[in-house]
């Protein structure tokens, strides 16, 4: 139990450790880009020299990159995410306000995307016909040639919600992840074996290929919720619905640090954690 | 004749066709592709203007074209970048070990949880908005290549453990080979084939990324055209409805893609 509870320390502290590096590496680098701090207020010919300078000093976000890490750090040890120089509002105000939409999005699609992928896949795996595999490889083919911000595009023309986007964007990548692990799992001596034994198709699908592919099946949660994360940004700024990626969308148009920091840290902890999940079921049960 | 060899050639062709009309754009249209004609905007096709023009009176043909330069021609490049990234550090890892295999894939992990468009959308928002149209292509691309390696160095790092293990690579060892001469006549050889896959792999990735980036204006700038900028116009449902021939920059690119995909080896091939 101890040594359970000693390796799901170690796991979270790992997680906030990747997390960290994420949202700080993002940070050292909008912080040194050009132009980084500078006001279009700055322009105004009518403001004196000390506006000017209380301006610049407001965007200063403390002396250095360090001093910066420091209180940034120190605030969210508070819970204090900052404030956001775009849309003078507190980041966490924000998160809190976006998130659901973009979970609620990411949830629902990754869902209907999982269950069409596999219903698919194993239609191609248990019914193998030319005709069943050439359409759904040109249909799902069609789908990943389309750019995340084409299906924005589609989703607004056809008043579709957005997680249906997120579902079409993740889809076709998961039907082919799906089929190649199937495919290959069918293809296994002890599968051959079954079917010289006269075992039913139904059964060895079911209780021989399916099980082996749990883990690479597991494996694809997280990288599938990582690819809907993605698809999350152009979706939600092109459909213009208030979620976290047209809120990274816009903090990136306008070089919110604070914001950007972070959103990135959100999004690094989130896609982390659901990845360390299915390695955390292979390392328990190896 | 096999049907997924013609489909090959067919492919092939059609990109041969695709390559050919972006090295030589500029003898295959006579326009600039920022000129203006501005007494026919919006214009249908036409002999002057094959696909008529845009919004501004810019020649679309010319603009496809010369799109499918700064597509077809970067998105190699920057898949080169990501391929040696991913060679180099994935060999790093598998033939060293220990803690640098330790660090490396622990890098790699994090950049693969990160969605990439996230990533790319933060890194570009480090460069100002309105740097040249030439500059915003080399950042864009070298970005996306600076960046689409991670997955491509798990496959290489595999590789190259699967390899150390190999019978013929301890023989290697075995007859004294130096650590430059295992690497120049048994990891790189070996390697070839899974870098080659990776690096076709990579290219309608970072077409379709480079698109979605400048849909979204974090791309390729104006009046620079690159596919990404040209699928703006499909931004207006009304224009589109009016001029049916804006869908042709997103044909282009969607053929293009799926022939970049059909001709990707198979893992029997790579093996």
């Amino acid at each position: 139990m101890t040594a359970w509870i000693l390796k799901l320390a170690q796991r979270l502290l790992l997680l906030a450790a990747l997390a960290g590096v994420g949202g700080l590496i993002c940070a050292t680098m909008v912080r040194f880009a050009p132009g980084f701090g500078v006001d279009e207020r700055e322009l105004d010919p009518r403001l004196s020299q000390a506006s000017l300078e209380a301006i610049r000093k407001e965007h200063q976000l403390g002396t250095g990159l360090l001093s910066y890490y420091g209180s940034y750090l120190f605030g969210l040890c508070r819970g204090d995410f900052g404030t956001s120089t775009f849309l003078e509002r507190p980041v966490g105000e924000l998160l809190k306000e976006r998130a659901p939409f973009t979970i609620r999005a990411v949830l629902l699609g990754l869902l209907t995307a999982w269950l069409a992928a596999s219903v698919l896949a194993l239609l191609t795996v248990r019914f193998p016909s030319w005709l069943l595999d050439s359409s759904a490889t040109a249909f799902t083919g069609l789908l990943i040639a389309l750019p995340a911000a084409v299906v924005a595009l589609l989703c607004v023309f056809l008043r579709l919600p957005v997680f249906a986007g997120v579902a079409l964007v993740t889809l076709p990548k998961l039907f082919r992840y799906q089929q190649n692990i199937l495919a290959h799992a069918s293809a296994q001596p002890f599968v051959l074996a079954a079917q010289a034994r006269g075992v039913s198709r139904n059964r060895i699908l079911f209780r021989h290929v399916i099980p082996v592919c749990w883990h690479p099946l597991a494996a694809l949660l997280g990288v599938s919720a990582s690819m809907a994360f993605g698809a999350a940004i152009p979706l939600e700024a092109l459909s213009d619905s208030p979620g976290i990626g047209q809120l990274a969308w816009q903090a990136a148009l306008n070089r919110d640090l604070p914001l950007l920091t972070s959103i990135t840290l959100l999004v690094a902890g989130f896609t982390v954690g659901i990845n360390s999940f299915p390695k955390a079921a292979h390392q328990e049960q190896s | 004749m096999s049907g997924r060899r013609l489909l090959r050639i067919f492919c092939y062709s059609i990109l041969s066709v695709a390559f050919g009309a972006a090295l030589f754009a500029g003898t295959i249209t006579k326009y600039s592709y920022a000129a203006q004609f501005r007494d026919v905007p919006n214009s249908p096709p036409s002999a002057m203007h094959l696909l008529g023009t845009d919004g501004l009176g810019r020649d679309l043909f010319t603009r496809v074209i010369y799109g499918t330069r700064v597509s077809l021609l970067l998105a190699p490049a920057a898949a080169f970048l990501a391929t040696a990234i991913a060679g180099i550090l994935g060999g790093l890892a598998g033939l060293r070990g220990w803690l640098t295999e330790k660090v490396i894939l622990a890098f790699a992990d994090l950049s693969l949880a990160l969605p990439l468009l996230f990533v790319l959308v933060a890194l570009r928002a480090l460069l100002p908005l309105d740097v040249s149209p030439i500059f915003s292509v080399i950042a864009t691309f070298f970005i996306l290549g600076l960046l689409g390696w991670p997955a491509s160095l798990r496959v290489v790092w595999a590789a190259v453990r699967r390899l150390r293990q190999s019978d013929h690579f301890l023989f290697a060892t075995a007859l004294g080979y130096g650590k430059t001469r295992l690497l120049l006549c048994q990891v790189i050889p070996n390697l070839r084939p899974i870098l080659l896959a990776q690096f076709w792999i990579s290219i309608p990735l970072f077409v379709l990324t480079e698109a979605t980036l400048s849909m979204l204006g974090l791309g390729v700038m104006e009046p620079l055209p690159s596919w990404g900028n040209l699928l703006r116009g499909c931004e207006n449902f009304s224009a589109m409805a009016a001029n049916p021939w804006r869908v042709v920059p997103l044909f282009v690119l969607i053929v293009t893609v799926i022939c970049l995909q059909y001709i990707l080896p198979t893992s029997g091939e790579t093996a």
